[in-house]
């Protein structure tokens, strides 16, 4: 009875937006698939970062402070042997004089210094991309940390007590940002410094996977153009810069 | 009957100091505080849990930190999530310290266990209340400023 009352453009109009909520709504909202917990991570993921060098507003350290919630990284008020996951750098271009400030982390190259160097294999990188120390096979030798051009790793000097659950770390072992790996295999596609980076609104920091291409990462990307650091060196780092 | 008194009194005071520091001034878990107490059977047979629980806690440990695999079954922070007892106040007492769940076999067995100079003895998640390493040292950077101020002040006489 009703369908006899639709009009033509009735039912036009209804099946274009049934075909809307079906179709086009979908496809539209960013698609996180969880990896399910008893899966390994595989190179499917490609876990990647772009900063936004002019998003990054000058004296905000709400990565950093975020970064040292997620991971428990409280010092020892020692500045220069206190661990350092991510850290605020200010740059200077000689040719053009613009100054900028942007956080530095490490910056998971595909070809990381600090695997090839390292004489226990505790560095190393992940399927997805994420280059770690595995801190059970770490003999602290701090090669690692020579290597690394972006001095973007740590040294434990001292007993530590208060360590988190989720980030189990101690004396004697190197270590450095792993992109919040615990929290990105319980299902969440935001690292912690991301997170605090949006609530401050700046969104500078955007991370994502790479092969998904409505990912944040991937639309930063695309909306602005963006380099690696020391290009020539040919790391081939997962962590670029736009605006620099 | 001297004889008997000095076997005595050596006995006495060999003995004394054990019954004085047993628990003394420690944190007393409260039996059947623990997750675990009011469970019938572990992730494995128990039988088989005393045998080889580290076996799976190596394997566990490899998947987690290599493969990125986070099953709880066998994980350390499952074990200490569900073994740790608390006090009369329902503090966490840490697991590994004396009379507790990990540290009673392995004083037992005189094995040394390193897993808790990385991984956290009770559950501690994020944003818990936590106190800084730093608070520790507090004394000594006053001890510092009072030197500092001391020899400052008596440069300047």
């Amino acid at each position: 009875m009703n369908k006899n009352n639709l009009t033509r453009r009735d039912f036009l109009i209804k099946s274009a937006s049934l075909m809307t909520v079906v179709y086009i709504i979908p496809d539209l909202v960013s698609k996180t698939e969880a990896k399910p917990l008893d899966e390994k991570v595989s190179s499917k993921t490609k876990w990647a970062m772009n900063i936004d060098v002019d998003k990054c507003t000058k004296g905000c350290t709400a990565c950093v402070e975020a970064c040292i919630e997620e991971n428990g990284l409280y010092g020892m008020d020692r500045p220069e042997t206190d661990s350092q996951w991510i850290r605020k750098l200010t740059l200077k271009d000689i040719k053009t004089e613009k100054i900028v400030e942007l956080p530095m982390l490490c910056q998971h190259c595909e070809n990381p210094p600090c695997c090839d160097v390292c004489p226990t294999g505790a560095s190393f990188r992940r399927e997805d991309g994420i280059v770690m120390v595995n801190q059970h096979t770490c003999i602290g030798c701090r090669y690692c940390m020579m290597a690394c051009p972006f001095k973007a790793r740590s040294f434990v000097h001292e007993n530590l007590t208060e360590q988190l659950t989720s980030a189990p770390r101690g004396k004697g072992c190197v270590e450095s940002c792993n992109f919040c790996a615990n929290r990105i295999d319980h299902g969440s596609d935001m690292t912690a410094c991301e997170e605090a980076c949006q609530k401050e609104g700046h969104k500078a920091i955007t991370f994502g996977d790479l092969s998904n291409p409505k990912s944040r990462v991937n639309e930063s990307l695309a909306s602005k153009p963006s380099r690696r650091l020391r290009s020539d060196l040919k790391l081939k780092q997962r962590v670029t810069y736009s605006g620099i | 009957m001297g004889q008997n008194f000095y076997r005595y009194l050596f006995l006495f005071i060999i003995l004394t100091p054990l019954n004085i520091s047993s628990h003394n001034n420690e944190p007393h878990s409260i039996k059947g505080s623990s997750k675990a107490d009011s469970m019938t059977q572990c992730v494995e047979p128990t039988e088989i849990m005393q045998k080889e629980h580290f076996v799976f806690l190596y394997h566990q440990r490899d998947n987690t930190v290599i493969d990125g695999i986070r099953t709880k079954q066998h994980s350390l922070a499952n074990c200490i999530d569900c073994h740790v007892g608390y006090d009369e106040k329902g503090v966490a007492i840490p697991i590994n310290s004396e009379g507790q769940f990990c540290q009673t076999c392995h004083v037992q067995t005189a094995v040394n266990i390193d897993c808790f100079s990385c991984h956290a003895t009770v559950p501690r998640d994020k944003g818990m209340k936590r106190i800084k390493a730093s608070d520790n040292n507090n004394h000594l950077s006053d001890k510092i400023k009072d030197i500092t101020t001391y020899y400052h002040s008596n440069n300047h006489e």
